[in-house]
């Protein structure tokens, strides 16, 4: 039996609606040719989005909205994917998973990883401590942090910035392998409103 | 004049102007270094504007924000700086995410064309 512990807004893959899943195994490939490849595959899925967006409105906010929502997949996707590839686990055979579902209301993509046990601790208690706070102050914090050197290990711009800057509600869900208790699988999910997509009233 | 180009970018620093081109993703701070060593360039010379020209920046990665958040508070903790941002309403990142960069250095100014 695999033992599952969620966070946040958590969304669990439907696969009802329109979807898409890519995995990667990244064992066989240097991180180098590993990282371009996030961001072909972010951008492939920025563009799939928008070839399904409903077409309400006049045409220049159709243009402009599409162009919102396609860049704001595209970010996440492509922060979801890099935190992925930096601290998936390699020992295990366990590719890394992306996943993007349309609904009719919203967009959701879901990065899946394996990470060692003590990491998915560590990554738990800063999960813990973003949906508590205010993730534009925290981003505030973090950048000064940084520019002072003090800058933790785990960052999480990309976590903050998503929902400070593009309204995203996010969730996590950690698997314990039945087999490798030493291993975890993570989950983030990221669900990006359509309707109030960003600077879509602009 | 200088200039830092990779596959997908181009940048570069002419006087006290640092043009961006391109989409950003680098991995991490160390991949960013010569980008920001080039930005600090720039404060040298205080009393000259300082202008990053950013409107055909289309993309940049959190590692990219970290980025210009560090160069941005460079900039405001050295005196006499005047330091401009020039962004596009065009590209989608610019009115998200610029805003930011003002509450670490409310002197700063964007201008969104």
């Amino acid at each position: 039996m695999t033992n599952s512990q969620t966070f946040g807004s958590y969304k669990e893959r439907s696969g009802e609606c329109e979807y898409l899943t890519l995995a990667f195994s990244p064992t066989n490939a240097p991180l180098r040719t590993r990282w371009r490849n996030n961001g072909l595959s972010a951008d492939f899925l920025g563009d799939y989005v928008t070839t399904f967006l409903p077409a309400n409105g006049g045409q220049a906010a159709v243009g402009s909205r599409r162009n919102e929502i396609k860049y704001a997949v595209t970010f996440i996707a492509n922060e979801l994917l890099e935190n992925a590839m930096k601290y998936h686990e390699r020992n295990v055979d366990i590719p890394i998973g992306i996943h993007l579902e349309l609904a009719s209301n919203y967009v959701t993509v879901s990065v899946s990883n394996s990470v060692a046990a003590p990491q998915a601790q560590r990554y738990k208690e800063y999960v813990e401590n973003i949906l508590q706070g205010d993730a534009a102050e925290m981003l505030l914090k973090q950048q000064e942090e940084s520019a002072a050197g003090s800058e933790s290990a785990m960052s999480c711009v990309g976590l903050l910035t998503m929902i400070s800057d593009y309204d995203a509600r996010l969730g996590w869900r950690f698997d314990e392998h039945p087999a490798q208790s030493e291993t975890l699988t993570v989950t983030t999910s990221a669900v990006l409103p359509i309707n109030n997509a960003p600077g879509a009233s602009a | 004049m200088k200039n830092i180009q990779g596959e997908s970018y181009e940048i570069r620093l002419d006087n006290s102007t640092v043009f961006f081109k391109g989409s950003l993703r680098l991995s991490g701070s160390e991949d960013y270094a010569p980008i920001l060593e080039m930005l600090k360039e720039t404060l040298v010379h205080p009393g000259a504007p300082i202008v990053l020209d950013l409107r055909v920046l289309d993309f940049l990665n959190s590692s990219g924000i970290t980025m210009f958040s560090r160069f941005v508070i460079e900039a405001r903790d050295h005196a006499g700086i005047h330091l401009h941002i020039v962004a596009s309403e065009m590209v989608p990142w610019h009115a998200r995410s610029l805003k930011n960069l003002q509450r670490l250095m409310p002197a700063l100014h964007i201008r969104l064309m």
